[in-house]
Formats: structure tokens, C-alpha cells, sequence
């Protein structure tokens, strides 16, 4: 297995957008400079600028802009929706579950239009389109993280991503 | 969510604003920092500045953002072009940046604008 495979990849919005469907796995591909194979990703981390946000019952939707491309996000809040946990109808839902949907609540709080986000998630395709479904959202209050996370992401690139 | 619809704001300086920079276009996505030196209430226009040059900022759609005379913001938003070479950021977005580094900022930018042509470029399979 690609040691990638269960890290989130740290990458700048164009590279995330270019990734493609696999027709093996669930991961998407990352096409790269010839001769290399194309890289499979299954998870990645985004950081940018909060331009869209979009709640809806069961989810909040979210668009992250780092100034080469908008990551669209999903951050689901269906935790408590009966058909995610097998208790029966009349039983209240386990703590676990509770916990998880207070979490991703706060967290959808967190996401303002305007805010400096960084996003890990899994990736994948949604009508056409690269989408990452939130694991995890922070708000960065340094706005220094932005450069510190681009550099990373071209180091990373061309020292590890291209070449491994 | 009509995402499709939203462009990336392309990461300017202020000096690079100007009528013969390829940016300078109307209606262009562009996400700018810069000092505050100008708000004003009655007509939502701030005015940042950077390195001697500055921008007028249309601030009329933006919520929960204090505006503070001599701290630094950065705004993504549309390029209105108006006459005489006349500009302003119709603002999507804003946030204050105080305590960032524009040096770093600055060079950083220079390393991603390489980086984005080699990937554009770049013959991937």
C-alpha cells in the first residue's frame, strides 16, 4: 500500500482539483510527471478562505479559496438521524453519537464566510466534481499559517509527491 | 451549492493593481491585503494601502468585520474598473490580519506563483 494512503495530503486547491477517479480503489489519482504512476490519495488537507457557506438540515456545505482554486467541502451533521445508529427507534442515541454530533455542530459554528480554515477529510467525487468530506475543520487565528501551509505544500510536491 | 459560480480570488500585491498589470481587468477575482488608511461609514469604502500603493475597498456586503484605522485586512472580491483607470474591490470577503508577516507573505507568494506555472505546465499523465 502507498505510505500516502492514510495521511491527509497536504495540498494547494489546483493540485486537489486536478485529482481524478480511480477505476480500482476509492482513492483518486494524482496524475504525475512521466514516468511516475499517478499517486492515489484518499485523504487531504486544504487550508484557505471561507467564501461559502451553505447550511442545510443534515450537512453544512462550504467552499475554502487558497487563491488557485475553491475546495468544496461537506461537513455532515446527521449523527443523530435514526438510520446512523442501529439503536432501536425508542432508545436514545449512544453517548458516542451525541458527542459526535456536538462536535460537528461547534465545528459548523466555527465555519464563517471569511474564515481561515484548515480542512482534513476524505476526498471524492461529487457530480463531476472533487469535494472533501470534513473530518476535521479548525479556524487558524494565525494568519501566518496560510504561508507556513503553502510552503509546505510545494515542498511536499516536489520533494515527495512527484518523486516517491 | 453553486460553487462553479465562485471564482478563486488570484493573489495580488497592491503595486501589481495597476491599468497595464494583466490583473487589472474588469471583473477580475483578486484577494488584496494592505493597511487600513481610510473607512467610511456612510459609504462602506475603505481604502488599504501597501508599500505606496492603495485601493479602494467596497465594503457594503461584508458582516462582523471591525474596521480599524491602521490594521491590516485582506479582502477577496470582484475589480470594478471604473473611468479613468479608477479601481475598486467590491468585496466578497474580509478579515483582519494583523501580525502577519508580509515579507514572508510577499516572498512566499513569488515561490507559489513558480510553483502554480511548473504545475500548469507540467506534462502529467
Amino acid at each position: 500500500m502507498d505510505p500516502v494512503h492514510r495521511v491527509h495530503v497536504k495540498l494547494l486547491a489546483c493540485d486537489l482539483l486536478s485529482l481524478v477517479p480511480s477505476s480500482s480503489s476509492s482513492s483518486l489519482l494524482r496524475p504525475r510527471p512521466r514516468p511516475r504512476p499517478p499517486l492515489p490519495i484518499s485523504r487531504a488537507e486544504t487550508l484557505g478562505v471561507v467564501v461559502l457557506r451553505e447550511r442545510r438540515p443534515l450537512l453544512l456545505s462550504f467552499l475554502v479559496d487558497d487563491g488557485s482554486g475553491c475546495v468544496p467541502c461537506v461537513l455532515w451533521l446527521n449523527h443523530l438521524h435514526r438510520r446512523h445508529f442501529s439503536a432501536s427507534t425508542s432508545a436514545a442515541p449512544p453517548l458516542d453519537v451525541v458527542l459526535a454530533a456536538e462536535a460537528a455542530a461547534e465545528r459548523a459554528d466555527a465555519v464563517r464566510l471569511g474564515a481561515l480554515v484548515r480542512v482534513r477529510g476524505r476526498v471524492g467525487v461529487y457530480r463531476g466534481a472533487v469535494q472533501i468530506t470534513v473530518a476535521d475543520v479548525v479556524v487558524e487565528r494565525d494568519p501566518n499559517a496560510e504561508v507556513l501551509h503553502w510552503l509546505d505544500c510545494i515542498r511536499l510536491a516536489r520533494d515527495y509527491y512527484d518523486v516517491a | 451549492m453553486a460553487s462553479s459560480a465562485i471564482k478563486p480570488g488570484t493573489l495580488v500585491t497592491l503595486q501589481e493593481l495597476e491599468p497595464s498589470s494583466p490583473m487589472f481587468k474588469q471583473g477580475a477575482s483578486l484577494r488584496v491585503t494592505g493597511k487600513l488608511q481610510e473607512y467610511s461609514v456612510e459609504t462602506a469604502v475603505a481604502v488599504i494601502s501597501d508599500s505606496g500603493a492603495s485601493l479602494k475597498i467596497d465594503t457594503r456586503h461584508l458582516r462582523d468585520v471591525v474596521f480599524r484605522i491602521g490594521s491590516i485586512y485582506q479582502f477577496i472580491g470582484e475589480l470594478l474598473i471604473q473611468s479613468d483607470d479608477d479601481a475598486i474591490l467590491q468585496a466578497r470577503v474580509g478579515r483582519n490580519v494583523d501580525g502577519i508577516d508580509l515579507n514572508l507573505y510577499y516572498q512566499s507568494l513569488q515561490l507559489r506563483r513558480q510553483f502554480e506555472a511548473e504545475f500548469s505546465n507540467s506534462t502529467r499523465t
